[in-house]
């Protein structure tokens, strides 16, 4: 065994090209298969760290007969439903918010949520130190649970933190417990603390939050025994009560639909995650073959070897042993590299996507995935090694025997098979490469959309506005507007301005609107339009261009008369044949009929939620008149925008000394990050085609000919799996197709010469010396 | 110990005929027989050993090695006679060209039941025997052809068969080295082992007991 495994290795030195070829290959079908799978796994498989997470379910409202989806819960809502359900063991809710934490070193803007006192034992969360929240402290105490990381980072992991205070927002905020850290892809990325008084919201009036204003997110965990089915069954019963009682809310005309925790936190990602699955599993593929078909040619080249080991003893047991044994040392080999390759994938994963997969940090490649790549890389050896020494050893041994080394006159159907294990391979590379062709093509064509505003030289960052200091609209309208007056001075800026949500960062928010002409629909029935929430200086930062009317002014403000901005297709769409301005519209929920806005402008449409649709409709509100507690400052700046930071911490310090600012990001890093997972998924799919490209077209041009042929075929079979993920192309593009299928051959025939002129410039003596 | 009868190989010429290599060979060899097989090229000798030494399975007629009938066993169960009976010496010395002359020496006992220790103890008692120590770590690629023929004999008879079957053994090499060779089967012969072997040097065939001509296939 171990005589084998020395011999094994020494062949494989002896022909290091060989080797080196076999080895790659299958380092890389292991390694992106790893990869992937652990990726995969984090996301997808290994579940959400909570208590029986299969039995978690999300409730969305949605309103099908307008588009609307995912909604999120009032508070009667909520209400309604936690005391009329049968089917959950309880309901909880939580919504984000930004709080500013004073009292520890410099303020800070940190991210938290408001949550109903039982929503960690709903989950299964326990804390690692202290207690959850009490039923009886729910909008009344002001206590506080906090991260493992902020217990750490911020308090220094002081064994004292149970009953230590902080302030948050201006409020001292007594902590009662330490959670683990929980997972991002449920909470968010940054989000620290979490307090207890989830049926109030700055943003909105008592009168507000009662007529539907919809910001919960609710979850419930399934009864015993009940299944989703079930439960999802008792919810018209609710809906048509909640409407009975509540006839006067917003929401009151919504479905309620349940989607798993685990549906809910993946389902974007599935396309594109099945998409790379596809394509490892054709990398693999792709390289098995490949490694199947270089050990073919050179064990039909080791006959003779075969023939004198079985005259001399050995019996067809030793010699598939013999043969394994090298090839699976090669799968070992492929499997250690490829594990390191998958490391690195892995590594560098969450740098490609950015914040739009929800990886935690460091993922891990778990024991699990260890233990399938290893089988693999070894199944992939046995299945290598048997075929062709289960071949070789079929052979006579008298004419093996006369067989000379050289000579590698392969039989009729092992040549047979070869072009075919080629044919494959080219046909899957072709698949690969078209896909990869295509996706990157889509990334390229979004990359340059047009987006309609500019982000160069554009910095933004956001703040939070504690309601304690600044409790209602005309605070906030002027602390928002001394912000931008002391920005707008500072040199080197072109234009401040704020804006409730930057475009293209992921955030946004709807209001229900209608033309106050003709019958207005009642308030639950009318669209919900975009709306974005501005400063007079907005159009100019983004350079946006105003196609009509007048740009805000100072003058809208929270007591003027109430004024609205279309985007070029509103107007198209509200307006067809008519002037927009002067027009008046009816926004959100107040008064049970929403409030009367005049249309003063029309600005060009932005492609503000996503680079690959446009809006149908977007509006602009003056920030005075439509304000939460949360906005981000943006400027445009003449030089580096990154220095626009120290300019709003020097202005807001002149203002309000403690106002920390949160998540600052040049405007070309957030349009940049919106295209994270396609750049991802582009991203893998491209290096592996590349990579197998190289690989497998070293080996004749004929079979690749023929493989050309079904990878087209191929393609128009599997089109369909990419679509949701192209953008401006078609699956079936004829010309990628030709330019994809010409790349092939060309690679293909260069590869063939290669080999073709060595093997004419062998030196004669050395080869008559081995005969 | 060999009875063979009525022994034929042929190979097809094409279109229907057949190239008969050996005809009706009809041969007895008794235990701690020493045979010389003598002929032109091309009679058939390399053939005939073949034959005897079940390589070669293509012919028909009556093969008896002891009582066992060899025509009528399955390639599994001859495989395991030859092993544990038979050493043959390939007229092409046949060595594996990636091992080592040590590791060429070690390959018929890796496959049979031997331990490790009788193993180099066996290995090291040969090369000492063919005064090729020096030479153990070297590739036969690395070796002259008469040195390759001698560890091409060494291995034949490293696992003590009792029928020893060389395929001109002595090709090589020089007149005293043959003759070295000629007096190791000599002694091999005396202590019971059987021997056939080919060649065309009058003189290896005279340390034989008998001499069998081989012409065009036919025994004369
Ligand atoms: N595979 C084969 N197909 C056709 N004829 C063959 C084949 N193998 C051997 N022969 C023929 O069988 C005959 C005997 O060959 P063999 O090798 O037994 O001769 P030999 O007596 O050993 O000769 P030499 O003294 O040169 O070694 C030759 O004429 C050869 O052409
Ligand atoms: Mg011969």
């Amino acid at each position: 065994m171990m005589a084998d495994l020395k011999y094994a290795f020494r062949m494989l030195l002896k022909a290091p090209a060989f080797a080196s070829i076999a080895i790659l290959t299958l380092a890389l079908g292991i390694g992106a298969n790893t990869a992937i799978f652990s990726l995969i796994h984090d996301l997808f498989l290994r579940g959400l760290p909570f208590k029986d997470p299969s039995r978690i379910v999300r409730i969305y409202g949605e309103a099908k007969e307008r588009d609307l989806k995912q909604l999120p819960f009032s508070v009667p809502k909520f209400w309604h439903y936690r005391d009329g359900q049968t089917v959950f063991s309880s309901i909880a809710a939580d919504w984000g918010n930004g709080y500013i934490l004073t009292g520890l070193g410099e303020p800070a803007q940190v991210l938290g949520e408001n949550v109903t006192a039982n929503y960690f034992d709903l989950l299964g969360i326990h804390p690692i130190l202290g207690r959850n929240f009490l039923q009886q402290e729910e909008m009344r105490d002001d206590v506080g649970l906090v991260t493992e990381n902020f217990w750490r980072k911020r308090l220094g992991s002081d064994p004292g933190v149970i009953g230590r205070s902080i302030a948050l927002n201006g409020v001292a905020t007594t902590i009662i417990g330490v959670l683990p850290d929980l997972p991002i892809s449920w909470f968010g990325r940054d989000t620290e603390i979490f307090i207890v008084k989830p049926f109030e919201n700055a943003n909105a009036t008592r009168d507000r939050l009662m007529r539907g204003y919809s910001f919960m997110r609710c979850i419930g965990r399934l009864k015993p025994g009940i299944t989703m089915q079930q439960a999802q069954s008792t919810m018209p019963a609710l809906e048509q009560s909640y409407r009975a009682q509540h006839p006067e809310t917003a929401d009151c005309t919504w479905t309620s639909v349940l989607v798993s925790a685990t549906e809910d936190v993946t389902g974007d990602l599935r396309p594109a995650f099945v998409t790379l699955l596809i394509a490892v599993g054709a990398v693999l593929m792709i390289a098995c073959s490949n490694v199947a078909n270089l050990l073919l040619v050179r064990f039909s080249g080791r006959r003779r070897e075969i023939a004198l080991r079985m005259a001399l003893g050995a019996n067809r047991r030793n010699v598939v042993r013999l043969f394994v044994l090298e090839s699976a040392s090669v799968s070992v080999i492929a499997g250690i590299i490829g594990l390191c390759l998958a490391l690195w994938i892995v590594d560098l994963v969450p740098k490609i996507a950015g914040d739009n997969v929800p990886l935690e940090g460091g993922i891990r490649l778990h024991w699990a995935v260890l233990v399938f790549t290893l089988l693999l890389s070894l199944l992939t050896g046995l299945a290598m090694g048997c075929y062709p020494a289960w071949q070789s050893s079929r052979a006579d041994l008298i004419e093996g025997l006369k067989e000379s080394n050289r000579t590698m006159s392969a039989s009729r159907g092992q040549h047979r098979f070869r072009r075919g294990l080629v044919s494959a391979q080219v046909a899957l590379s072709m698949v690969l490469l078209a896909a990869a062709a295509m996706l990157a093509s889509s990334f390229v064509r979004l990359s340059n959309q047009e987006t309609g505003f500019r982000s160069d030289h554009v910095w933004a960052a956001g703040i939070g506005l504690p309601a304690g200091r600044y409790p209602d609209p005309a605070s906030r309208a002027r602390f928002a507007q001394r912000l931008v007056e002391e920005v707008q001075a500072s040199p080197g800026v072109e234009v401040a301005a704020t804006v409730d949500a930057v475009p293209l960062s992921g955030n946004y928010s709807q209001t229900p609107y209608a033309r106050t002409d003709g019958n207005p629909l009642p308030v639950n029935q009318r669209p919900l339009g975009l709306t974005r929430s501005i400063s007079p200086g907005y159009f100019r930062a983004l350079r946006i261009p105003l196609l009509a009317g007048r740009e805000f002014t100072e003058r809208d403000g929270a007591d003027g008369p109430l004024v609205v901005i279309l985007s070029s297709s509103t107007a198209k769409r509200l307006f067809p044949n008519e002037n927009p301005l002067g027009k008046q519209l009816l926004f959100g929920v107040d008064n049970g009929n929403g409030l009367v806005a005049e249309v003063v402008g029309v600005v060009g449409d932005v492609r503000s939620r996503e680079l690959a649709k446009t809006n149908d409709v977007e509006f602009y509100r003056p920030w005075p008149q439509r304000s939460v507690s949360f906005f981000n400052v943006i400027v445009r700046t003449s030089m580096n925008p990154e220095a626009a930071a120290s300019m709003v911490r020097a202005a807001l310090d002149r203002i309000d000394k403690e106002m920390p600012i949160l998540q600052p990001n040049t405007l070309d890093t957030i349009v940049a990050q919106s295209l994270g997972q396609r750049r991802l998924t582009m991203g893998l799919l491209g290096a592996f085609a590349e990579d197998v490209l190289r690989l497998v077209v070293r080996q004749g041009m004929d079979p690749v000919l023929i493989g050309l042929g079904f990878g087209l075929v191929a393609i128009f079979g599997t089109g369909r799996f990419l679509t949701a993920q192209l953008y401006q192309i078609s699956p079936h593009n004829p010309m990628l197709l030709a330019l994809t299928a010409t790349g092939l051959a060309i690679a293909a025939l260069l590869a063939c010469l290669i080999p073709a002129r060595r093997a004419t410039s062998i030196d004669p003596i050395q080869a008559l010396r081995s005969e | 110990m060999i009875r063979l009868h009525n022994i034929e190989r042929s190979y097809p010429l094409g279109r229907g005929q057949m190239f008969y290599v050996l005809r009706d060979i009809d041969l007895d060899i008794a235990a701690g027989d020493f045979v010389s097989v003598m002929g032109p090229s091309g009679a058939g000798k390399s053939t005939l050993l073949h034959i005897l030494g079940m390589h070669d399975h293509g012919w028909t007629g009556e093969y008896f090695f002891d009582e066992t009938a060899v025509h009528l066993l399955k390639a599994k169960e001859r495989a395991t006679l030859r092993n544990e009976q038979v050493g043959f010496v390939f007229q092409q010395y046949h060595l594996l060209d990636d091992l080592t002359v040590y590791e060429n020496l070690d390959i018929p006992l890796s496959y049979r039941h031997y331990s490790k220790g009788e193993r180099a103890a066996l290995v090291a008692d040969a090369l000492d025997r063919f005064q090729i120590v020096g030479k153990k770590d070297l590739y036969p690629r690395q070796l002259s052809g008469g040195q390759q023929q001698l560890v091409g004999v060494a291995r034949a008879i490293i696992a003590s068969p009792k029928l020893l079957l060389a395929d001109e053994p002595t090709g090589n090499l020089h007149s005293s080295q043959g003759e070295e060779i000629m007096e190791l089967f000599r002694r091999l012969n005396e202590e019971g082992v059987t021997i056939v072997q080919v060649t065309h040097s009058e003189k290896n065939a005279s340390y034989g007991k008998r001499i069998i001509q081989l012409r065009d296939g036919w025994i004369v």
